[in-house]
Parts: C-alpha cells; structure tokens; sequence
C-alpha cells in the first residue's frame, strides 16, 4: 500500500475539463475541416456522427470505467485486469512517448511565430531583399513569403532527408521553452494540472469565437462557409469517406495512449464517468465542427483575395501590352476583354498568352490543405492580409498553442502516472524528480527534430508512430476487457461505482460494434500500406519553390518498421515475460485477483 | 524664303521626333494615375507632362552637376491612352546628342524617389521599363524582437518553476519537522488538554489504513 492517499482531482470539474483540454486538440482544428471538404462538406457531418456513436464513446467510456475502476496507470491497470496484459499499458506509455518526442516540436513552432509576431510588420508579409536590393530573394519569388518564412527561416530545411544539416538554434530554444512549460504544468501531478486546465480547456474556445466573429466579417468569407457546407452527397458512396471518418473519431479522442486512463485513476470511486464520457466527446466533435466554420471563413477570405489579385493582375497585364486607358478595364470585365482582345489582336495577344491566368475562385477554394502546412501556411497568409495583423497572429498562435499544449498534458500523464505507480522508482525518486527526468529526456531526444531535416523526421513520426499501433492496442483493449476479463465482470464493476448496470448500448457496442469497426480499420491500414509501395515524403525543392515527392531511403523505411514494431511487440512480448516469471515461481496461473494494486512489475 | 523659314521653325521638333522614336537610348515610362489614387487622380495632361520633363531635367542636373540641362533636352514621344510614353534626353551643349542610357539610368536610379513624390506616386505605378526600382533597406536590429519576448517569458516560466519547487521543499522539511515535534512532545511535556489524542491536532491527520475508500465526496 502507498503511503499517502492517491492525489486527486479537486473537483469532477477539473477532470472533465482535463479530458476536453487533452481531446481538443489541433487536429480538430486542422485535420477535420480537410476531411470536411475532401469528402464533401456538410454531408461528411453523417459518416463523423454515426461513427461518435458507434466506436468514439463507447471506447471512450470504456478506458475511463478502467481507470477509475482500478485506480492506476496504464501498465498497472491492464496487469491487474491480467497479468499476462501488462504489455498492454507498457504499449501504451512508448507510443505516448514518441507522441511526447514530436508534438512538443509543433508547439516549439507556434512559439516561434508568436514571437515573430510582435514586429511592426510580420516577417511572413513580405520577402527578404537581396544583397544588392535590387529585388527579393529568389527562393522566396519563386514560392510565396509565407512558404518561404516557414520553410527557410523556420525551419531552414534541407532538401532532402540524407541532409543533416546543423541545429536551428531558435528552434531549440522554442522547444527548450515548451518543455519548461509542460513541466511547470505537471510538476505536482494532478494537482497542478488540475488548475491549468480551467485555462487550456476554456481560453480556446473564446479565441475561437473572436475569430469567428473575425472571419464572418472578412470580405469573401461568407464563399468559403457556403462551399464547406454545400454537402456533396455523393461522397457518401466512397468507402474512403466512412474510413476516414471513423480514423478521425478514432483518434481525435485520443484512445489508446493510457492518457484516458491515468486521468480518470485519479478519480473518486463513484464519480459518473458515463455522463462524462458523452459529454466530452460531444464537445470534441462540436469543437471540431465550429473550428471548421471558422477555417473555411478564413478559407473563404484568403480564396477571394488571392482571385481578386489575379485578376488586377490580368487586368494590369492587359492594359500594358495593349496600352490602354486604365479606365476601360474593371475587375468585372477582365474576362470579356480577354476573349476581345484575343479575337481583334490575335498575334500581339499570343506574345502574352503564356502570363494569362485563369483566374478561378473554386480553383482556389479547392485547395485544400490539411496539418502543419494549413496551421502555419495557409493561416499566416489570410493572417498578414487582415486589417491590426499583428493582434490577429498574437491571438491565433496563442490559439494553437493552448491546444497544444493541453494535447501534451495527457500525453505527459500517460507516462508520468505509470511511472508514479512503479514501486521500485517511486521509493527512490520524489514525483518532481521523475516528472523532471521524463521532460529532459524527452527534451534531449527531441533535439533531432530542430536539425535541418527534422522536419522529415516530423513527418515520420507523425504518420507511423502513434497511427497503426494505436489500432491495434484499443483492438486488443476492448477483446481483453469484454472476452478475457469477462463482460459480466465489468458491467459488476461499473454497477460498483455508478449504481447502475451499463444499458443494451454500451454493451453490444462494446462486444461487438467496436471490435469489428477497428478490425476493419487495421485490415483497410494494411492494404493500404502494401499497396502504397515505397512510402514517399514531400521533400522541399527551394530552386522550384514547392514540395516534391520523394521515397524514403532504406535506414528511413528500417526507421518505420522499428516504430511500428517496437510498441506492437511490447504486448506478445511482455506476456510471454509474465509467463516465463510463473512458471519460474510454480504459482498457478488463475490466482491473481483484480485488486492487485501491489503488483511489482 | 518662306520655306527657308518654315523649315528652321520645323526642323528642330521633327528631328527631335526622329530622334527619340528611332534610339535605343530612351526609356518607357508608365504611369497607373487612377490606380494609386482612386478618387483623387488627376487628370493626364500637357501641364503635367512639363511636370515630368522638368523632374527629368533636375534629376540629370543632379546626377552630372550641370546647370545646363533644361526642359528642352528631354524629348519625348509615342504617348499612349493608358498614360506611357518614351523619352530621351539630349546633351545640353548638342541637342544632336543623346546621352547614353546608362547614365539616364543612374540619374533616374538616384531621385526616383523625388520623382515619385512629384507624381504622388510609387515605384509600383510609376514606372520606368529597364530600371528595377531600389527597395527599401530592409529595417536591421540590433537584438531580434523575439528574442526579447522569448526571454521575458521563459524568465516568468522559471520563477514559476523555483516557487513551485520552493514550497513543495519547505512544505516537505516542515511535516519532517512536525514529526520530529510530535515525538519530542509525546515523551517529555504534558499537552494543554492532557489527552493523548491531542497529537492527532495536526489537519492532515493519521492515515488509518483500514478505510482506504476515498469516497468522501459523493457522485457527480
């Protein structure tokens, strides 16, 4: 037995509020509305819904029950759930850890723009001059000062993954600072954590409002709102769009990394998680949903002005080669006069042929992008043509970083709680202590990602470490707890803490829904993966100003399959150890019972 | 006679016409008025053209240090609706002369921007075709901004962090303390109310391991 009671949530509040801030995240702000317009704006809403219900709270409802109910870790809950499932939670915290090791870089980004942001003009608006000022940088003539600002002076990035080049000092002061920060907010457990979250949960969501308030009354917003929402029904017939929905629910919530579960351990016995798993993940899609609206006015803004600059272009390029007064063109005809001109002067006209555009608005609202590329690109390019430019970046990076930052939160007291819960760790070393050394290990590791082509590696870990193991733990997560601890045994224990038997819902969502759901997900994940062939990465070309594909090379793809099976194997792994150690001991395997809280693995 | 005359009188404009539309020493000007002002542009006339020709001529005074160069020796020629138009400048000893298009280059090059300003206009709509405009020095500091705000915050980040840690130490060496305390007081003085249950006083008080169900507080 501990010492000291377990710590514990000041209140059911804080811990509600603890599971927003870890769900929302920045995936609902920049995965969902591509998905929204990929599949067919307002008609992708049904697939995401019917799979909240089907797979989102109930797994949901399930890691809090197991939480709760065992008071523990992850790797200590699962070993009392069996002992043979141990490798389960240790799964569980690796995968958190190489979450750990990435999205803080994320953060170290946000922190980068917010600082750039408090200059009188923002370094993205415009290009760098050269040495002899005679013109602008070439790199950044050939893409845009946005992309250039990211690319170059963020990142400085290489041009392909080979290329290591040195540290980007600013880069690994911003993550030095981010790491300072997660450990301020988790240097007491709970008890710190618990009043950050009344800040992180709620402070983004009024910063959405502003923008929404914002965005509605930009020129041009109302096109990017009316285009997410025209739904395209026939979208519905792909399997892509049921896929894609179900992975983001999937993930949006943030099952399987042990999070979930550490946080409901600090619950009281009897605290109604049921209604609070609904409540959260129906305020994580809703958040999602809103976040879209506000993108897509953004969108809508950004598509408008970059339209209505190609055609002042067009016009100006008419009017010097045909040398005609500036009164004759308007913005409004600048496509009839086009068709004109071309008919009356076809030969002078075919010397300009090759610099006429075709300005298109829906060309340039079908640009959808999605991740890091819409968060600090696409963003920072609507943001430097607001109006009091430099408030809007402010607010906006603050935006990201709250999110962020309550996002790595849970994934920091997915690793801290089952570490706390070792004996042989928590006897030796103060909870300060270990809560510090978890944050400069991952500190120190988190270097490689600040080198020149840390971005590659970014993208590496951000498709393959935390996508198909995660899958494949919630798979083995939910046939443990209904087939081999027994559903009978769990609807006992809920009944223990709620008062009530789970309803007809939870249960076939739980024994059968779920499992089949993620079993086709893992299934659809392989094919895909086999069919893909060499895995590719978007490589940055700097004399051509925009991404190429390129395949990894061979220690890169060696590099994956390592991630991918390092935190699959901890589970056939670890139980074959749990195995070994019985029969060494000669005890029978049965006795083990669920209020093994001193087990010592 | 008469012709004699009407030739002098002539001569001079329609050479200097041949003059400017046949070299290759001039340069085309393009002005986008109603871009840049909106409302407020002015009309393209003969007046503002002598504007023009005379900014021209104080701009190559500038350059050379001549007095000499005057609104006759810029010519100018081929003047569209769209407002552009080619001009050449000649030597002020022989207006026979053109000057070469370098040196109009850095003339103009050098008081671009007092032309721009005669005009109310930029570099982006007064436009001489072949000379790239000088853009603005880029403003240069001599500590980074960011860096300042970095470390303002992570200064704030790092008090936070020693306070915390302070009081986690101090709140530590004092329960060590009261411990130390109670068992001094159990051995030697007397307590106020003489029971043993007083040395129970302290608020955290003894963690009785039999009732180790923490639902002191009920459901949500």
């Amino acid at each position: 037995m501990s010492k000291e009671a377990r710590p514990s949530w000041d209140s059911p509040m804080q811990f509600v509020l603890a599971c927003v801030s870890y769900a929302v995240g920045l995936g609902n702000v920049w995965r969902f509305p591509y998905l929204c317009q990929m599949h067919g704006g307002g008609g992708f809403l049904i697939p995401y819904l019917l799979m909240l219900v089907l797979e989102g709270i109930p797994l949901f409802c399930m890691e809090l029950a197991i939480g709760q109910k065992m008071r523990l870790g992850s790797i200590g809950a699962w070993t009392a759930i069996n002992p043979y499932l141990g490798g389960l939670g240790i799964a569980s915290v690796v995968t958190s850890m190489y979450l750990c090791l990435y999205y803080n870089v994320i953060n170290a980004w946000s922190f980068w723009y917010l600082f750039h942001s408090f200059q009188s003009v923002l370094p993205w608006a415009e290009c760098p001059v050269n040495s002899n000022r005679t013109g602008y940088l070439e790199e950044c003539e050939v893409a845009s000062p946005t992309q250039y600002f990211f690319y170059r002076e963020t990142l400085n990035i290489s041009s392909s993954i080979d290329e290591n080049g040195g540290i980007h000092m600013g880069q690994a002061l911003c993550l030095l600072l981010a790491w300072i920060i997660v450990y301020l907010f988790i240097v007491r457990g709970v008890k710190s954590t618990g009043v950050v979250v009344y800040f992180t949960a709620t402070f983004p969501y009024v910063v959405l409002i502003i923008y929404l308030i914002r965005g509605m009354t930009l020129h041009g917003a109302w096109n990017g709102v009316k285009y997410m929402f025209t739904p395209k029904l026939e979208q519905l017939a792909n399997p892509q769009t049921w896929i894609n929905a179900a992975t983001q629910i999937f993930f949006s919530l943030g099952l399987g990394f042990g999070s979930l579960i550490a946080f409901a351990s600090y619950n009281h016995h009897n605290n109604n998680f049921e209604r609070q798993a609904i409540v959260v993940s129906l305020i994580n899609s809703g958040t999602s949903v809103f976040a879209s609206i506000v993108t897509f006015s953004i969108y809508g803004f950004k598509a408008t002005f970059n339209y209505e600059s190609c055609l002042e272009r067009m016009r100006l390029l008419l009017l010097n080669t045909f040398d005609l007064s500036e009164e004759t063109i308007s913005i409004e005809n600048v496509s009839s006069w086009i068709s004109h001109l071309n008919y009356t002067h076809p030969e002078r006209f075919a010397a300009i042929a090759s610099k006429i555009e075709d300005c298109s608005l829906e060309a340039e609202l079908d640009t959808a992008v999605e991740g890091t590329g819409l968060a600090f690109i696409v963003y920072s390019e609507a943001i430097k043509n607001m109006p009091l430019s430099q408030l809007w970046s402010v607010l906006y990076f603050i935006m990201l970083l709250l999110l962020g930052m309550g996002s790595m939160l849970g994934n920091v007291t997915a690793i801290i709680t089952p570490l706390g819960d070792l004996k042989f760790l928590s006897r030796t070393l103060s909870n300060e202590t270990i809560n510090g050394l978890v944050c400069l290990l991952c500190f120190l590791l988190g270097f490689g990602f600040t080198s020149r082509s840390g971005n590659y590696w970014f993208t590496i870990f951000n498709e393959y470490a935390a996508t198909f193991s995660l899958l494949f733990i919630v798979f083995i997560e939910v046939i443990s707890v209904c087939y081999i601890y027994g559903l009978r045994r769990f609807e006992k224990d809920i009944e223990d803490m709620l008062g009530h038997r789970p309803n007809w819902y939870w249960k076939v969502m739980w024994a059968v829904i779920s499992p089949v759901l993620l079993i086709s997900l893992f299934i659809f994940y392989i094919i895909n993966y086999i069919q893909g062939g060499t895995p590719t990465y978007q490589a940055w070309d700097k004399d051509l100003g925009k991404s190429v594909v390129k395949e990894y090379p061979v220690y890169g793809q060696a590099f994956i399959a390592l991630l991918l099976v390092s935190s699959v194997s901890c589970v056939p792994l670890a139980a074959l150890y749990a195995f070994c150690r019985r029969k060494q001991r000669g005890t029978p395997i049965r006795q083990q019972t669920a209020s093994a809280a001193s087990s010592d693995i | 006679m008469l012709t004699a005359v009407l030739l002098l009188i002539l001569l001079p404009p329609m050479v200097a016409q041949d003059l400017c539309k046949d070299s290759t020493d001039g340069f085309k000007v393009r002005l986008s008025i109603k871009t840049a002002l909106g409302d407020n542009a002015y009309d393209w006339n003969e007046s503002e053209m002598f504007l023009f020709q005379s900014t021209l001529a104080f701009a190559m005074r500038r350059h050379t240090e001549q007095d000499t160069y005057n609104i006759a020796n810029i010519l100018v020629c081929n003047n569209t609706p769209r407002v552009s138009f080619v001009f050449v400048v000649t030597s002020p000893d022989d207006p026979t002369k053109l000057i070469p298009k370098e040196q109009v280059e850095e003339a103009v090059r050098k008081s671009k921007h007092r032309i721009n300003s005669a005009f109310l206009l930029s570099d982006m709509t007064l436009e001489f075709i072949g000379i790239p405009p000088t853009l603005a020095t880029p403003i240069t500091y001599d500590t980074p901004p960011w860096l300042i705000v970095f470390g303002v915050v992570i200064g704030a980040v790092a008090v936070g962090i020693l306070a915390l840690l302070m009081s986690t130490v101090s709140k530590r060496r004092r329960a060590k303390n009261k411990d130390a305390g109670f068992a001094e007081e159990d051995d030697g003085r007397v307590k106020e109310n003489g029971t043993a249950l007083s040395s129970l006083g302290g608020k955290d008080g003894v963690y009785n391991q039999a009732f180790s169900n923490d639902d002191r507080f009920t459901q949500l």
